[in-house]
Order: C-alpha cells, then structure tokens, then sequence
C-alpha cells in the first residue's frame, strides 16, 4: 500500500461535514425552479399541500456559491493532501438516496456527514484519481428525512487534453459535391438514372445498371433501417469515444449508406430496427446526415431478437417503461446546476471544463438524478412515491448530445417496485441505476 | 466470358523460388532492405542468379520500386514489370502477372515480391481519417465521418450481416483462430510458433469492432516475402520439384468497392471470389473435393468462411462448420492470423512448400494446392499443382 493512500485512508470514519444546516428551508420557489428547468409536472409538488420532489435532497443542503459552509476540517485536510498529490480535480460518479419521508415547503434542513471510504489509486478515462465516498443523514425539522450516500473522483487531469477531435471530414469532389450540398441544405440527395430509373447511391457520374451518364437527384423520405452495423472498440480516434456504433441503413428507396445511429446506446443497435433521417452539426461549418432509432408503439426503440440476449424471466413482472428522451443543451445543463444549487464551474464554463480534462461542461450529478425521478414518477404516478435512488454515472451528457432514459420493473412485490433504469447518450450509458417505488394504490 | 470456359495460361509456368525475410514485430531495416533480401532468398532457393531475372512484380502498395529492388539485388535489365493495385488482392495476381509474361515469352524468369515494415511503420489497423478527393479516396470518404475507419470495421459490415442471415454466433469465427494457431503452434517461422489457442481463448479475447474480437484479426508484422515464376520447361531443369500453376484468377464483381462493397445486393458473399473460384475450377479441370491443402486469405476469420463457400467447399453458411470438421487442410503455415501478415504472399510460398513436400505442417502426398488472396477487396486466386 502507498505510503499516500495510507494517509487517505486514515480518513475514513472522520466526519465530513457537522451539524450542517441549510442555507433555505425547503421552499416553493425552489421546488417551481426544479420542476421547470426538469419538466417534471407531477402535481404532488404543486396545488394545496405541495412536497417537495425526493431527488431534491441533496440540494437543500448544497452551500451555494461560497461554497460547502459546514464542511469539517476532515475534509479540507482530506481534499488538500489528495490536490497536494496532483488529483486536483473533482467529479461525482455515484449518489444513492434513501428517502423516508416527504419534505415540506417550511420545514429547515439539517445535516451531518461522514467519510465512509477512500479507495485505491485506480485509473480511469478521466485521469487517474481516488474515489472518496461520504454518507449523509438529513433531518428536516430534526426528523430524519433520508441519507445520502455520495461518491466523487479526485483526479489529475489527463495533461494536455485538447478539445475532441475532429470527424474525419466528408472526402468531396466535383462526382459528389451535390450530395454534400444537399446535406448542408437538410436534404438527403441520392441519385436516379435518367435512361433506367435505377436508383444509385454512393453518387457517380455514371449509372452500374445501363452505364447512362444522366441523372437526376432525389431526396430521400428519410425513413430506413438497419442493414448490418460494427461497434466500433479499438483502436481510439479523437473524435470518437468507443464503444459507438456505426450503421448501413437501407433507405426506404433502397439505397444504403454508412451513417451513424442516435438515440439508443450502440449496444442496443440492431439490424432491421427502424430509422429516420436527422442532420447532425460535428463542427461549425460540417453536419453531417445521421439516423435516429425510431420508437415503436408504446415501447422502446425495438431491439429485434439479440441472440445474445438474456432471455425474459418468467413471472411475467418485467416491464418495459417507454423511453424519454431528453436533449442536453446547454441551458439544461446550466439550469439544473443552478436549480440544485450547484456552482461548480466545470458545469457552466467551459474553458474550466476544459482545464478539468473535458472538452466542455457536462451535466451535474444532481440533475441526473432528478431527471431519473423525473422519469420514474412520470410514468408510475402521480401518486408514486420515491424511497430510494441510487445511480452511477458514465459517459458524460454534454452540450448537443441526447439523453435516452429507459427502464424495467425487475421486482414488483405488494406496492413496492424495483424499476432499472438506463440513461443512454451518444457516447454510451451515461446513468445506470436502480430505483425503489411505492406506486400509488390504484395501480398496484 | 472467361471464367464459362478454360484459359490457355494453365501449366505454362511454375513458381520455382521462394524466399523470406524473417517476420518480425520489428525489422530495424527499410523495406528496400526487406524486399532485396527476400529477392535474393527466392533466386537462391531457386538456384538461379540476379543476371537470369528479366521480369519484377509486385503490389502498387509496396514502397520498394523494382527498378530499385533490381539495383539492390544485381537485377540487370527488365523487359517486364508490372504492378497489382487493391491491397492483399493483389497476392496471386503477382503470380498471374508473371505467368502471363512467361507464358507469352515476354519475359523468362519473373520474381514477384511484397516487403513492409507494417508493424513497426505504418500500422493498417491504426486506421484511415483522411483521403484525397480522388476517385478510390471519395469512395472510401462515405464511410469516414461517421467513424468507420479501420480494416476491421469494414470487415464487420459484412461479417454481422453474415451472422445475421444465417443465425450465427460470432464465437463461430473462433474455429477459423482456433485452425490457424494449431498450425502456427509447430511452424518455428511463426510468430504464434508455440502459442496455440483454444475456441474459450477466443469467446474472451476483447472486442475490436463488434462481432469481430481480437483473435479474429491477423497480426501484424515486419517482413517480406518473394517468388520466383519461370517457364515450366525452365522448371524443370532446376533444383527443386516445381508447382506448376495450373489456373490463376483475378476478379472483381459488379458494384465491387475496396473494402466497402456495402452497396450491392447482399453482403453475406464474396462475388469476385466467386468469379476467381469458376475461373479456377474451370481452368484446372479440378473441384473442390481434388484440393489437398488450402490457403485461404485470412486478414479476418468471417471471409476464410465466405471464401470455402464461394469455392464450392460447403453449403452458403457452413463454412465454420466446414473448418471444425477438419475436412480441408487450411492454412497449414499458421496464416496471416498466426505465422504472419504478408499481404498474403506468404501463404504462396506455403503452397510451394506442401507441392514439394517440404512445408512444416506437411499433407501427405499433397499434389493441388488452392492459394486466395485479400478479400474484401477485388481479388484473385491460384491452383498450383505438382509436376507430372
């Protein structure tokens, strides 16, 4: 063992933050901000006796600017030894809440914390770093109200991080150039021979049926589906993360073409699974035509038979909860750390983003979890009540990207259900978790 | 067309040298320095010296001119030399083209080499992420934006939609690892000499473009490799029993791209394979039940399947269970996935080595010998036989 993590571990079980208190009451105007920026419309938090939603728990004891008021000087001493060793920065990877009751507009908050563990130096895609995992116990009007168990990463940026790389750009000439130009214009071009009516895509200035050099260009419905697909794993290229999928999707006119598929994690890319033309920007000047899993009738995007797939388990309770889809944008991304009281810089400014090894600022790990409530109480109530949440990030959700949220009911016994969730961006899972659920009477 | 009926090029010339470089992870050479040794190897092994050379043939991806390659082995003046275009493709054509110049007198004794320092130089498995708008780099320039950038995952295309149609695992590719590292285990040339691997090693090994993992992709290695093709009459008079070629192929199907034939009818075969194998078969005289030893192109293990299927070995989507029967010698050198990656020029000179009953793995009294080479990519093909 280092002669550094011993000194680490010589912190755990030390308090992290003591008699904590926060620095509003649970109020109104918060929960409004919450609910707006998150979409969440769930009438328990409006009307006659509103609460206030369950993932908010880490909020109202957030310090706000200044930052943590309570914190222990455990952990200053823990957080300067690891910045002392060049882990400077700071990423929250996992947060599990158990809620046990409902807080109240009017109700203060009060909190104490520990340091539970501090792991080895372990690597990962960020830099390498020590996970520090503390525990919380929340009180609202001196009552219990939850516990929040919450993991960071400190880390030393990976040096020199650049911004992501480039695509490989479109190679382009005077037999293709029309094709690019139809992409600028939001138009999927292939070309249809004048002399035989065949149909011909890549472009070329001549037709494979007859060899006729007339043509005329055609757009594309934009429907199609997938043909045959790679997830792609090694080696790495700037501006791709691995594991993604590259597609050939087989227009409804019956052409095919190599793009890439949006809107589900490459894992669950299949072939057969129905597509639809959408325009992605991958730089300033360069869009690029890519095609978006379409969701079947009340489900989500099918996902054909996989033969590698677990079978179904018997009992018959798992269920599928239809997909959400929410697009990151950066409003989204700076609302939910303002609405959670969260002013880490890495989450509204980019150029500190960038200096923390990220090409630009990502979304908080509150916000996660709230949209995780958020999808879970949208589909089970109203009426549901959340008892516990318990998510681990994974590929960041960064400006431009889309988040996918699905989830299974894997336990149903009496009113309580165990529902799985996943969050599934661009570059893969970014959430991964597994949340408790008292459902309301009527449905249970 | 050709491939309906014989061409007259079967059993005019034979291959008569052959020679190589050690293959390597690193040959601290050029790959001038690796093509003239293995030039020089290939006229020793045939007895024969640089002054009775008149022909060169090699790959128009090869970095060594044969100008250059006959400057640094003493090869005086060439009245042919020709180069094959289209990658791995081009490994049998080598031998075709210098068939063709023998056969029509051309040229007398022609050597057909390949040398690279592809391991410690430039890597094909690091990847393509830009071309000149050319007409092959527009073609290529579909595929790169959306991050379809390496040999593998133009592989993969094909390869998934192949498990697809037939219901297949991507565990199936493993019989063809599985084959190739059995024979490279006892071959003291291979890089995988000693190494065997079982079909678990291969379900485990990690993923490199989904459905292919890492034992389904060829190494990659430092080296080079020659041949020698003169007259059959010629053949005879020098020191070791010759293999005649008795059919030699190219083709290209129609809608045939390099690497991304994705835009044709179906992607579970190989067409231009297909065109090499009537051309074959018909030229020889010979089918598949006739073939001794096969050395099936193996750059990835999904096209070792198409091809054996292609050729008539086994049914559409049988080839995995084609090569775990056993049926078929295959790639008794080790391959490209266990002796070495020599865009396939090295499985020619394993085909010589079992006609004259020399090769490490040896079939017994093995007389017809089939050679592919690169797929994916417009291709060709040999027959070489014994004499007599």
């Amino acid at each position: 063992m280092s002669d550094l993590y011993q000194r680490l571990r010589a912190f755990e079980g030390r308090p992290a933050a003591v008699s904590g208190q926060g620095s509003e009451p649970v109020n109104l105007s918060m929960i409004r901000h919450w609910c707006e920026v998150l979409g969440d419309t769930d009438p328990a938090y409006t009307g006659k006796d509103p609460v206030a939603p369950a993932t908010m728990l880490q909020a109202w004891t957030m310090g706000g600017i200044e930052g943590p008021q309570s914190r222990s000087p455990a952990i200053d001493e823990l957080f300067a030894l690891l910045d002392g060793a060049g882990y400077t920065a700071v990423v929250a990877t996992d947060c599990e809440q158990e809620y046990v009751r409902a807080l109240r507009p009017g109700e203060t908050i009060t909190f104490d914390s520990v340091i539970e563990s501090v792991s080895p130096r372990k690597t990962t895609r960020l830099g390498a770093g020590h996970f520090v995992t503390t525990r919380m116990e929340i009180r609202a009007d001196h009552e219990p109200a939850g516990t929040h168990r919450f993991r960071i990463l400190k880390y030393a940026p990976r040096k020199a991080v650049k911004e992501r790389g480039e695509r490989p750009r479109p190679v382009i000439n005077r037999d293709n150039a029309g094709f690019w130009e139809g992409v600028a214009a939001h138009k999927l071009l292939f070309q249809r021979c004048d002399a035989c009516g065949t149909s011909r895509f890549p472009w070329l200035p001549g037709c494979g049926g007859c060899g006729s050099p007339e043509w005329t260009a055609v757009e594309a419905s934009g429907a199609g589906t997938v043909h045959s697909y790679v997830v792609m794993h090694h080696p790495p290229f700037p501006a791709f993360d691995p594991p993604y999928a590259v597609a050939l999707v087989e227009l409804a006119e019956g052409v095919r073409m190599i793009s890439n598929i949006t809107g589900v994690a490459a894992d669950r890319v299949r072939i057969g699974m129905p597509v639809t033309l959408e325009f992605l920007r991958v730089a300033p000047d360069q869009e690029l035509p890519v095609f978006r899993a379409v969701a079947s009738e009340g489900g989500p995007p099918p996902t054909e038979t996989d033969p590698r797939a677990e079978p179904p388990t018997g009992g018959g309770d798992r269920t599928e909860l239809p997909p959400l889809t929410v697009p990151i944008t950066r409003t989204l991304i700076i609302a939910g750390a303002i609405a959670s009281r969260d002013f880490k810089d890495v989450h509204h400014d980019p150029e500190a983003a960038r200096a923390a090894g990220s090409p630009d600022i990502f979304m908080n790990i509150l916000t996660t979890n709230g949209l995780v409530g958020r999808y879970i109480t949208d589909h089970l109530g109203p009426g549901a009540e959340l008892r516990k949440v318990a998510i681990r990030l994974g590929a960041p959700n960064r400006p431009g990207d889309e988040l996918v949220l699905t989830g299974t009911v894997t336990s149903l016994r009496g009113r309580t259900a165990e529902v799985a969730v996943v969050g599934a961006n661009g570059l893969g899972r970014h959430v991964t978790g597994s949340v408790t659920v008292t459902l309301p009477e009527a449905t249970a | 067309m050709s491939a309906r009926r014989a061409n007259s090029l079967g059993g005019r010339a034979a291959v008569v040298g052959i020679g190589a470089t050690a293959f390597s992870k690193d040959s601290g050479r050029s790959e001038l320095a690796l093509a003239a040794e293995a030039v020089r190897a290939a006229l020793a092994d045939a007895g024969l010296t640089p002054a009775d050379v008149d022909g060169m043939v090699t790959f128009t991806m090869d970095t060594s001119p044969e100008i250059t390659v006959a400057q640094a082995t003493g090869i005086g003046e060439l009245s042919f030399f020709s180069r094959v275009h289209y990658g791995g493709g081009a490994a049998c054509a080598t031998v075709q083209q210098a068939a063709l110049a023998v056969a029509s007198g051309l040229a007398e004794v022609v050597v057909c080499y390949r040398a690279f320092n592809e391991r410690s130089g430039r890597r094909f498995g690091a990847g393509v992420q830009r071309r000149e708008p050319s007409a092959e780099g527009v073609a290529l320039g579909w595929a790169l934006p959306f991050g379809l950038l390496t040999p593998a995952s133009w592989m993969a295309m094909a390869a998934r939609r192949y498990l697809h149609a037939y219901g297949l695992e991507p565990e199936v590719f493993g019989h063809v690892a599985v084959t190739a590292r059995r024979h490279a285990a006892t071959n003291p040339a291979a890089h995988f000499h000693g190494r065997p691997i079982t079909l678990a090693d291969h379900a485990a090994s990690r993923w490199i473009a989904e459905p292919l993992r890492l034992l389904d992709c060829c190494q990659e290695t430092d080296g080079g490799q020659a041949l020698v093709v003169t007259s059959v009459e010629r053949a005879r008079t020098l020191r070791h029993p010759p293999a005649v070629i008795a059919a030699a192929a190219q083709g290209a199907g129609r809608a045939q791209e390099q690497m991304t034939s994705f835009y044709r009818d179906d992607l579970t075969g190989l067409p231009e394979m297909g065109l090499v194998a009537r051309q074959l078969w018909r030229t020889s005289g010979l089918g598949p039940g006739d073939i001794d030893v096969g050395v099936v192109y193996d750059h990835f293990t999904p096209f070792v399947l198409t091809q054996l299927e292609e050729f008539g070995f086994c049914p559409p989507g049988e080839g995995a269970a084609f090569v775990a029967s056993g049926a078929l010698p295959l790639n008794t050198h080790g391959g490209q996935l266990g002796e070495a990656y020599l865009h396939g020029m090295n499985g020619v000179a394993e085909a010589v080595r079992q006609l004259r009953g020399t090769a490490v793995n040896q079939v017994a009294g093995a007389r017809h010998a089939l050679v592919t080479a690169g797929t994916g990519v417009p291709t060709s093909g040999l027959i070489l036989r014994a004499d007599g």
